[in-house]
């Protein structure tokens, strides 16, 4: 009975949440395979390609599959797996060992960049420096890294010797040495061995750097089988009957996962037992205010053991990556005052939070162990952590008391937000008021792209941004000069905070007297709607982005109520709803009255379906992305001939003496192109995450 | 789809013989509206298109993309990246179309993996360009591509490794038994992690623009680059030309590279070289300016290799070139 014929242009494609199903999009295969041909080669790449489309397999299965020969296999497959983006499996006793690709750690090749200028920014140079030549080399054993920066440091501090004995020598611009001078007179970012110690230590503490243990490298399903089978054996050995024990034997796989998911937590909870650095780094800091020399604290961390394999941790990357783009959004909303607030307070939530998303297996009963020892933070604690330089009255507007509902303001939330079941039904309330304030929306849209994050807040730019938080009822105009009341810091704080609860997108939930905390999953579901809104924006111009946001609200409408309810003219309206479907943002659904299924008495109704709507969103942008690749590698085609010039050892380090200016030129302007292609696909990676990974 | 406006009876009035073309003659725009002006001209084959533009970079994302780049510098220059290109339209210069080649080496389809499979392994003596592959002397300063990554230069943590793969790890995974990888294993002896030395580079394009040059060099240079220009370097070709002649005539002295160049009168080389670019000499000369330039480059080849040394850590490159 083909009563419901839903007419849809495009096939949905699944959104799912565990991670398996979104990697079935060949695209993203694609790109995956590109991006380990650009930074490892084509050998590793071939193979990867290989693993994503057949599976799990074996060397003679790959070699068979690529027609290379298993040699070249083990050694494509060697790559691959000092670069984290293997899984494998050997079954006792057999020969051979299945491998898997890992596609996450494949897609992270692009953060690259992102994490280490994430790292930078919160940790400095020499940790990004340090950062740095682990993703580049690897799993790598810690003696080896500390062995590796002496030798370096050592090289250094001779050429730093000869270089004052004789400078004219060194500053021939001679291959790569041309810009070693530079470098030498700023030296080494890493200073010595204790430095780099105590820069592993603190990204162990940060949970950068993970261990590597024996079950790293299995792939979840196996980790999951083999969790399952201890707990079979040491629980259920009769096997598992009843309700009830089947959520006993959830609890315990949950438990079990746990466990082996803690294991690459070793080296941090060792570091913390041997009296957590990060208290006596303070204390010394404390005590030591005078000294600059920061040799004192180095010596304090304890030595790690050489033996131990590090590698970086991605998902914890991935937690501070969100951060950064919450409080981008956040700057968007209300302003940096009120954005910096919110970036200390999420730095403080997120210290110990090893993922954006739960695993849905292993977290299941966590919901229970979160009551026990949940993600708060207390109002005290921010304030200890803000900088003193930061003005924190800015931002805040002023509001007769009497228009201030105290207790709706104050108002405590103890429990996260029921879980809805539509998603509709969630925008209900915010768009409401979102519809009046466009022009607002749309300046923070402009602002969007060039508004730079800056941690310290310095009192120029942030006199601008109270304009921002029109919204709030704080917010008044001109009253702040004439009220002589001044507010100390904390009120000043508190005012911030409760700027950010009372949000439509709910930054911050006040889930005690003077405690906070951040719902994630809603609040990233309003971040992915914004992303949307922008895209239906760029695409359909406001008309379409109004009709969209009236159906979401309303839910489906039928074709001939839409015109009432948009106040527009019928063929207008027809138009942009035509148009919105080819982009795949609309959806219309044909009901019939009766069994005839008459045309032209069913009815037509339009909706918009938020999740397919995400789902096309990220499908395009992979595919994008596997674009700008494919440009970039006819680019390089079209620019062999100069390419192939700058790569000789000759030419290196002094192109402008020995290219001719055509060479120049043309080598110029395909770095230039190089670099749009990168910066789009960094843009495009913003979109997916907040899309898929946060 | 087709249902709903198939029905609705625009074209049922009237009989088909000929009332078809009375209905058009009445409906018709320019039929009823005496006004109208009627455009004839065809529709235009390129339409003005608004291109969307991004926005330019700001200043965060230039330093992400300026670390991404490095870091992809930094991994290519490391000892695990296989430099080879065994696609055919990549490396080699099809003579015939390069257009079509390009479009076989990115967009082309392929059905089944043994046609994937063919794209691959194309780059082997048979395929060989005869139009470039005669060694040239300019050749020496191009590093030879790696086929295999060189696991052996580099330590592993090998207990994380699945037991088939550590004697590839260990560089004894050769071919032919009978060479168990000799040279590899002298050459890793210490077997350190070797750090890239490119970490103090900035980015390609920085180091190309400004170039590392002392500022008063950089002077230099844009007087020089200014001075030739379009029609005058043309001019100046013939001068440059007549320059040369007189040269050789006169035999090598001291005083020629001055002669020349007028500016850097201690070496002949640099000399040489800028006059090369910055005056652009006639394309025939290029091949033997290689030739003849084959003396004076002899130091900066060593020079360059020991370059090379340098960043490869294993330094395994240098011995292929004597």
């Amino acid at each position: 009975m083909m009563l419901v014929r839903a007419r849809k242009q495009n096939p949905p494609i699944s959104t799912g949440r565990n991670g398996l199903t979104q990697y079935q999009t060949k695209p993203l295969a694609e790109l995956c395979a590109l991006l380990i041909d650009e930074l490892h080669g084509e050998l590793p790449s071939r193979i990867f390609a290989m693993l994503l489309t057949k599976g799990r397999s074996t060397v003679p299965q790959l070699a068979q599959y690529t027609s290379m020969t298993p040699r070249q296999i083990r050694h494509g497959l060697a790559v691959l797996h000092q670069h984290n983006l293997l899984f494998y499996h050997v079954d006792a006793g057999s020969e051979f060992a299945f491998y898997e690709a890992n596609p996450e750690n494949a897609y992270n090749l692009i953060r690259t960049g992102k994490i280490l200028e994430m790292v930078e920014t919160s940790f400095g140079a020499p940790a990004k420096d340090v950062v740095q030549n682990l993703l580049l080399s690897g799993q790598t054993r810690i003696s080896d890294l500390v062995a590796a920066y002496k030798e370096k440091i050592e090289h250094a501090s001779k050429e730093a010797a000869t270089n004052g004995e004789d400078d004219d020598w060194t500053a021939e611009p001679n291959g790569i040495n041309g810009d070693a001078p530079s470098t030498n007179k700023a030296g080494p970012v890493v200073k010595s061995t204790a430095h780099l110690n105590s820069i592993i230590c603190r990204l162990v503490e940060a949970e950068l750097i993970e261990v590597v243990h024996s079950t790293t490298f299995e792939s979840p399903q196996d980790v999951q089988k083999i969790v399952e089978k201890e707990v079979m054996d040491k629980f259920f050995p009769a096997g598992v009957k009843g309700n009830k024990a089947k959520i006993e034997f959830q609890e315990k796989m949950a438990e079990g996962l746990r466990k082996m998911r803690a294991e690459s937590k070793s080296l941090k909870r060792k570091l913390e037992q041997q009296g957590s650095g990060i208290k006596r780094r303070k204390l010394m800091e404390n005590l030591s205010m005078a000294v600059t020399n920061g040799n004192h604290e180095e010596d304090l961390d304890p030595v790690l053991d050489p033996r131990q394999v590090i590698r970086i941790n991605y998902e914890k990357c991935l937690v501070d990556l969100r951060n950064r783009r919450l409080v981008q959004f956040a700057t968007d909303m209300y302003g940096e005052t009120t954005a910096y607030v919110y970036g200390v307070l999420l730095k403080l939530l997120t210290k110990d939070l090893p993922r954006c998303r739960q695993d849905p297996l292993a977290d299941t009963s966590d919901d229970k162990h979160d009551t026990e020892k949940p993600f708060i933070v207390t109002t005290d604690l921010i304030l200890d952590n803000l900088k003193t330089s930061v003005d924190l009255s800015l931002g805040i507007g002023k509001a007769e008391r009497r228009q201030i509902s105290r207790s709706a303001a104050e108002r405590i939330d103890p429990y996260p937000p029921a879980k809805r079941t539509f998603l509709e039904e969630a925008e209900v309330e915010g768009e409401a008021s979102a519809d009046e304030d466009e022009d607002d929306d749309e300046s923070s849209e402009e602002s969007e792209d060039d508004a730079d994050y800056k941690p310290v807040a310095n009192g120029d730019t942030n006199g601008v941004n109270g304009t921002n938080g029109t919204r709030v009822k704080f917010a008044g105009t001109g009253s702040a000069a004439k009220e002589p009341r001044r507010m100390d810091r904390p009120t000043q704080l508190r005012q911030h905070l409760l700027i950010l609860c009372e949000s439509a997108q709910r930054f911050v939930r006040h889930c005690g007297p003077d405690e906070w905390t951040v719902d994630f999953p809603p609040l990233m579901r309003a971040l992915r709607e914004t992303e949307l809104d922008t895209v239906i924006e760029r695409k359909c111009g406001r008309q379409g982005l109004r009709l969209a946001r009236i159906l979401r609200s309303k839910g489906k409408l039928e074709e001939k109520a839409l015109p009432n309810v948009a106040l527009m003219r019928k063929p207008e309206l027809q138009q942009k709803m035509l148009e919105m479907q080819s982009a795949g943002f609309v959806s219309v659904q044909e009901v019939p009255r009766d069994l005839k299924a008459d045309v032209k008495k069913s009815f037509f109704l339009w909706f918009c379906d938020v999740e397919r709507s995400l789902g096309h969103m990220l499908a395009n942008s992979y595919t994008t992305m596997v674009h700008c690749m494919q440009v970039l590698e006819a680019l390089r085609y079209r620019e062999r001939d100069v390419l192939e010039t700058t790569k000789r050892t000759d030419v290196r380090g002094r192109e402008k003496d020995t290219m001719r200016k055509e060479y120049y030129e043309r080598y110029s302007r395909y770095l230039e192109c190089e670099r749009k292609l990168f910066a789009q696909m960094m843009r495009l990676d913003d979109l997916v995450s907040v899309l898929r990974d946060f | 789809m087709s249902g709903r406006g198939g029905r609705g009876g625009r074209g049922r009035g009237g009989p088909m013989v000929n009332g078809r073309r009375a209905v058009a003659q009445n409906s018709v725009p320019w039929a009823t509206d005496t006004e109208i002006l009627l455009d004839g001209k065809p529709s235009e084959l390129f339409p003005p298109y608004d291109v969307p533009k991004p926005p330019p970079l700001t200043r965060k994302e230039d330093k992400v993309i300026s670390y991404f780049l490095l870091f992809r510098e930094q991994c290519q220059d490391g000892p695990l990246y296989t430099q080879a290109r065994s696609r055919l339209s990549q490396t080699t210069t099809s003579s015939t179309n390069p257009s079509a080649s390009t479009a076989t080496a990115t967009t082309s389809r392929a059905y089944g993996q043994d046609q994937i499979n063919q794209r691959y392994g194309q780059v082997s003596k048979a395929t060989v360009d005869a139009f470039t592959a005669v060694p040239t002397y300019s050749q020496r300063f191009t590093r030879a591509p790696r086929a295999l990554p060189d696991l052996a230069s580099r330590p592993f943590a090998k207990e994380f490794f699945p037991p088939e793969l550590h004697a590839t790890l260990d560089g004894e995974d050769e071919v032919a038994a009978s060479r168990p990888g000799k040279r590899r294993r002298l050459a890793g002896g210490g077997k350190t992690l070797g750090l890239s030395n490119i970490t103090s580079y900035k980015t390609a394009e920085e180091l190309f623009l400004y170039d590392g040059l002392l500022p008063d060099q950089q002077q230099q240079q844009q007087q020089q680059i200014g001075q030739p220009n379009g029609r005058k370097q043309e001019g100046e070709l013939d001068k440059a030309l007549q320059l040369m002649s007189t040269l050789e005539k006169r035999g090598e002295g001291e005083d020629d590279a001055g002669f020349l160049s007028g500016e850097d009168d201690e070496d002949w080389v640099r000399g040489g070289n800028g006059e090369d670019d910055e005056d652009g000499v006639a394309e025939e000369d290029d091949q033997y300016e290689d030739e003849s330039g084959d003396d004076y480059n002899a130091e900066a080849y060593f020079d360059g290799n020991q370059d090379d040394d340098d960043f490869d850590d294993g330094g395994d490159d240098g011995g292929d070139y004597f």
